[in-house]
């Protein structure tokens, strides 16, 4: 069935009345508030996007972005022209990018970068193959607003994944070997439930002793990877290359292990449940029953859900915003549109939108290499063209795209960073913070505002800066405080421009431009997004 | 002119109030010695699977015919590895062939091998594994696991900060070293190991830390603004981090490069990244005393070690880069005549399965090999204790040969602490629950 555009508006409609939660910015919002939930829900906003979301209202631009065609990656060739593998990762690195910058479906890019920075498949050292990725990746774009169930069951079928984790062949226990449990653990570690137990809210629970509580024990472990045994790429098509990339995994009942199996889980309220698998059962009902059994831990919604408030708003959500989210999910199936919804409009990621005083001090997030760069392309009128070696920039900053260091992804949800003697904060994105980076992070920032540029195929105008230059110290800092604080910019970061601007030799429009540009850029207070 | 702000960034540790321990730090005592020392620690990320690193021929508990029979499809051939080496203690030893360096080193009594090492809250025994609380926190995880050998702290509950960066901290308070330059570096990125309550440096291989256009005199205005901004708070605690972290950069890149300038290393390196990380950690040791050092601690790692699948084959690969890396930095030490002043050690996640995956890999174990290079260290020498080679007996945490080690990370960092000139004690709180007698007797 063919959807019209009436159709499209109709559906708009439905479903923002579904949606419309009574605090929810309305038409009409400041344009600052709209900046503010474009930088936690877009790679950045523009003087569009802020006026289309301040006409639309939230609800219905909500709907919009749920509605917008959908992003997809080309496949791209298992061999090149020499009929060697194809192996680089350039072309789909570099339309990532391209696609962040010019294409409308903004949050669902952002939602599925997240859940791949949580779902890791890493073309380092291992997935060589560069036609692994496209569908992987539309994975994370088709399913950025369907449930987590589904997710979990496209990624582990998806042969990249497989290759990756041993998901693929990976036969059943002999009696001199095993089946291997790389997949059975971080399937759990890292995806869905967490090394310890969660209470709703995010907190660990603790028993008698004040020690967190382990989710799983090397047991399940064992009895887990059993149970995901015997998948197999799907059969090559006449005339392609093997193994098949582009089709989820099929089973390959003479390798699954049909031994009954016995998974224990330990559950927030710490009682033990045991996932029980009957004997000479297929390797399709194994896996369902599988992750069924992890699916109906409750530990796994604040595992999810404060993951994602990380990647969007804040490093450091309190339980009530975690609880709030997470009883979203577990009412919703979850459902990540829902779950998402919420996470922008819940009172903690809105209280910002009237000024830092109404954020609590650990509130917002270092941006990480990736977003940083975008956010600069959508704010500087940017452009990259195929050619770009952007992707090489963000590796320097310690974030190379697709190419994370191991299935721990860029930066752990644990890292954390001291705030004063006795305090610390979590900070993820700080893990690829260091005395380099953050070096090398003013020195691309002065590389785009100086030379306009960061390869001659990565390009930044300043143009409408130059513009307010002209015009005066004050318009300048207008226009910079409107497009990268959300109209907020401090008062000291102010006197600190105008400062730099102080300088004699700063004193033609472009200079005064690029010193006010170049100050603001490299402030804490726009690198950590608040 | 600048005001550090010291945000000790302290890896994955556990949020709220930092219970900081009192890990009896010994008052400050000036030291009048002028020897120079480094250690230099190479982490093999991923789970190094040493059982195929070195390989004992004819140990009473440990025969190549045992380890043979039982790794099945991961079990060397003789044609995959160096010929046999005889260590002090008349017994024989392979190892990988693809280690050959190493095993030159070993032979010629400049290389150690510490057998069975791996984090321990304290001895135990596998009738005991099953009681969570005498057993390591989450065994097997990879976080958890390079955290702990990172920190040698098993319960992960008790400090935050590497063991690393606890030695540097207390090269800070004996005042060893004559400027403000870190002791401790990383050529790697950020790590637990150099957690302290002193700041670590980061460098790239080959990079620096200079701000371009920047004035380091800030007389010009726009940089005078920046370091305005720098130590202004904001009431953003993570801006105050990022502020902290740049403050650092600012201070340490006018030495850096001053220290750095015209000196070069004169031994070829491989270009591999392990052999572009010992190549820089060489230049800054040859800048020693530009920078002010007596001692440093270096930190550089290696990944892809999680062989579940295709081990041997991927071991082919990393196996060389390995040795021929350690090797160029051992012979560049020689040509700086510093090869007694510095010593190099491996740690990794664990070892893993004695026993194959179907995959012809292995998974996650517990107690490994790991190997220590130096001028000052006794080589041609296993210390510690070679497990037993049976699958399910009193060595086995369970069925698949993970080995219960028998030497405690405490103990291995110690001899390295020790010999580098800081008493372990101060460094190591949980040592003396392994008693008084240290297998891992590198340096004596």
């Amino acid at each position: 069935m063919q959807i019209t555009a009436s159709m499209r508006f109709a559906a708009l409609a439905m479903i923002s009345t579904f949606l419309c939660g009574a605090q929810s910015p309305p038409q009409g919002m400041p344009a600052s508030t709209a900046a503010r939930i474009l930088e936690q829900a877009t790679w950045g906003p523009t003087a569009a996007t802020i006026a289309d979301l301040q006409s639309k209202g939230f609800d219905a631009w909500f709907a919009a972005q749920v509605a917008a065609p959908i992003t997809t990656y080309p496949n791209q060739p298992m061999l090149n022209s020499s009929g060697t593998g194809f192996t680089n990762l350039s072309g789909v690195q570099v339309q990532f990018f391209e696609n962040a910058l010019y294409n409308p479906d903004q949050l669902r890019q952002r939602v599925a970068f997240a859940l791949s920075e949580i779902w890791v498949v890493s073309h380092e050292g291992v997935v060589s193959y560069a036609a692994a990725f496209p569908p992987l990746l539309n994975i994370f774009q088709n399913d950025a607003f369907g449930t987590y169930s589904q997710l979990m069951k496209d990624v582990t079928l998806n042969p990249a994944m497989g290759e990756y984790l041993n998901m693929v062949n990976n036969h059943k226990s002999t009696s001199t070997s095993s089946a291997n449990e790389n997949y059975g653990r971080e399937l759990m570690q890292l995806f869905t439930l967490g090394l310890n137990v969660l209470e709703p809210n995010g907190n660990p629970v603790l028993d008698a002793n004040n020690n967190p509580i382990p989710t799983y024990s090397p047991k399940t472990v064992t009895e887990m990877s059993a149970a995901l045994t015997g998948w197999t790429y799907a059969p090559t098509p006449t005339g392609g290359v093997s193994p098949n990339l582009f089709s989820p995994m099929v089973a390959q009942q003479s390798q699954h292990d049909v031994s009954a199996k016995m998974i224990p889980f330990t559950y927030p309220n710490g009682t033990t449940v045991n996932v029980s698998l009957p004997a000479n059962q297929t390797a399709e009902q194994d896996l369902e029953g599988a992750l069924a059994g992890i699916y109906a831990n409750p530990t796994l919604a604040p595992f999810v859900v404060k993951q994602l408030i990380q990647h969007l708003v804040t490093s450091n959500p309190s339980p009530a915003y975690i609880q709030d989210v997470v009883g979203v999910f577990n009412t919703t199936g979850g459902n990540l549109q829902k779950v998402v919804y919420e996470i922008l409009t819940y009172s903690e990621a809105r209280n910002g939108d009237s000024g830092v005083a109404n954020e609590a001090g650990n509130f917002g997030h270092l941006r990480e290499p990736v977003l940083l760069v975008e956010n600069l392309l959508r704010a500087l009128n940017g452009t990259v063209f195929d050619s770009s070696t952007i992707y090489n920039y963000t590796s320097n900053l310690g974030q190379s795209l697709f190419n994370e260091p191991s299935v721990f992804s860029y930066f752990s949800p644990q890292y954390t960073v001291a705030t004063g003697p006795t305090t610390a904060a979590l900070a993820p994105e700080f893990q690829l913070h260091t005395t380099q980076t953050a070096v090398s992070r003013a020195n691309y920032i002065y590389s785009a505002i100086y030379n306009g540029q960061l390869d001659g195929s990565t390009m930044f105008s300043i143009a409408n800066f130059v513009t307010a230059a002209s015009t005066s110290n004050a318009a300048l800092e207008t226009l910079i405080s409107n497009t990268f604080f959300h109209g907020l910019m401090s008062s000291s970061l102010t006197t600190a421009i105008n400062t730099a601007l102080s300088d004699p030799k700063t004193n033609t429009a472009t200079l005064k431009a690029q010193a006010a540009l170049y100050v603001a850029l490299t402030s804490s207070e726009f690198q950590i997004i608040h | 002119m600048f005001s550090r702000r010291r945000f000790i960034r302290i890896g994955a540790a556990s949020v709220g109030s930092l219970a900081l321990r009192n890990f009896g730090l010994l008052p400050a005592m000036a030291q009048s010695t002028s020897d120079y020392k480094a250690l230099v620690c190479v982490f093999l990320y991923g789970g190094n699977d040493s059982n195929n690193t070195v390989i004992p021929i004819d140990l009473p508990q440990a025969t190549y015919s045992e380890y043979s029979n039982l790794r099945a499809s991961l079990a060397l051939p003789t044609t995959s590895l160096t010929t046999a080496r005889t260590a002090v203690d008349g017994h024989n030893y392979y190892f990988h062939g693809d280690l050959v360096e190493l095993a030159n080193l070993f032979t010629q009594g400049n290389l150690a091998v510490a057998a069975n090492v791996g984090p321990l809250v304290q001895p135990v025994t596998r009738s005991q594994i099953s009681n969570p609380a005498v057993i390591p926190a989450h065994l097997f995880s990879h976080s958890d696991q390079q955290s702990e050998w990172q920190t040698s702290d098993p319960t992960e509950q008790n400090t935050p900060f590497g063991w690393g960066g606890r030695t540097a901290d207390q090269v800070d308070l004996q005042k060893f070293n004559t400027s403000k330059f870190p002791t401790f570096m990383s050529v790697t990125g950020n790590d637990q190991f150099g957690a302290g309550v002193n700041d670590q440096i980061e460098l790239n291989p080959g990079g620096n830390l200079n701000l371009t256009g920047f004035d380091y005199t800030l007389a010009q205005p726009r940089s005078n603004a920046i370091n305005t901004l720098l130590n202004t708070e904001t009431g953003l605690s993570l801006a105050g981090a990022a502020n902290g972290v740049m403050l650092n950069s600012i201070s340490d890149a006018q030495l850096l490069t001053k220290a750095l300038t015209g000196v070069t290393v004169t031994t070829t390196f491989p270009t591999t990244s392990l052999g572009a990380q010992l190549k820089q950690v060489a230049q800054i040791i040859k800048a020693r005393e530009t920078l002010g050092m007596q001692r440093q601690i270096f930190f550089c790692s290696f990944g892809g070690f999680d062989t579940h699948t295709v081990e041997l084959e991927t071991h082919r690969t990393l196996y060389p880069q390995l040795s021929q890396a350690i090797n160029a930095f051992y012979t560049e030490m020689n040509v700086q005549s510093l090869q007694n002043s510095v010593t190099l050690f491996t740690e990794s996640d664990f070892s893993r399965t004695f026993q194959p995956t179907t995959g012809d890999g292995s998974d996650h174990a517990w107690g490994s090999h790991h190997m220590v290079l130096g001028g000052a260290v006794k080589g041609n020498k296993i210390y510690g204790t070679f497990p037993t080679f049976a699958l399910g007996m009193n060595d086995d945490f369970d069925t698949r040969g993970r080995w219960i080690p028998t030497g405690s990370v405490d103990q291995y960092g110690a001899a390295l602490v020790n010999w580098f000139g800081v008493n372990a004690s101060a460094v190591f709180p949980n040592l003396a629950t392994f008693g008084t007698t240290n297998p891992f007797s590198f340096f004596s």
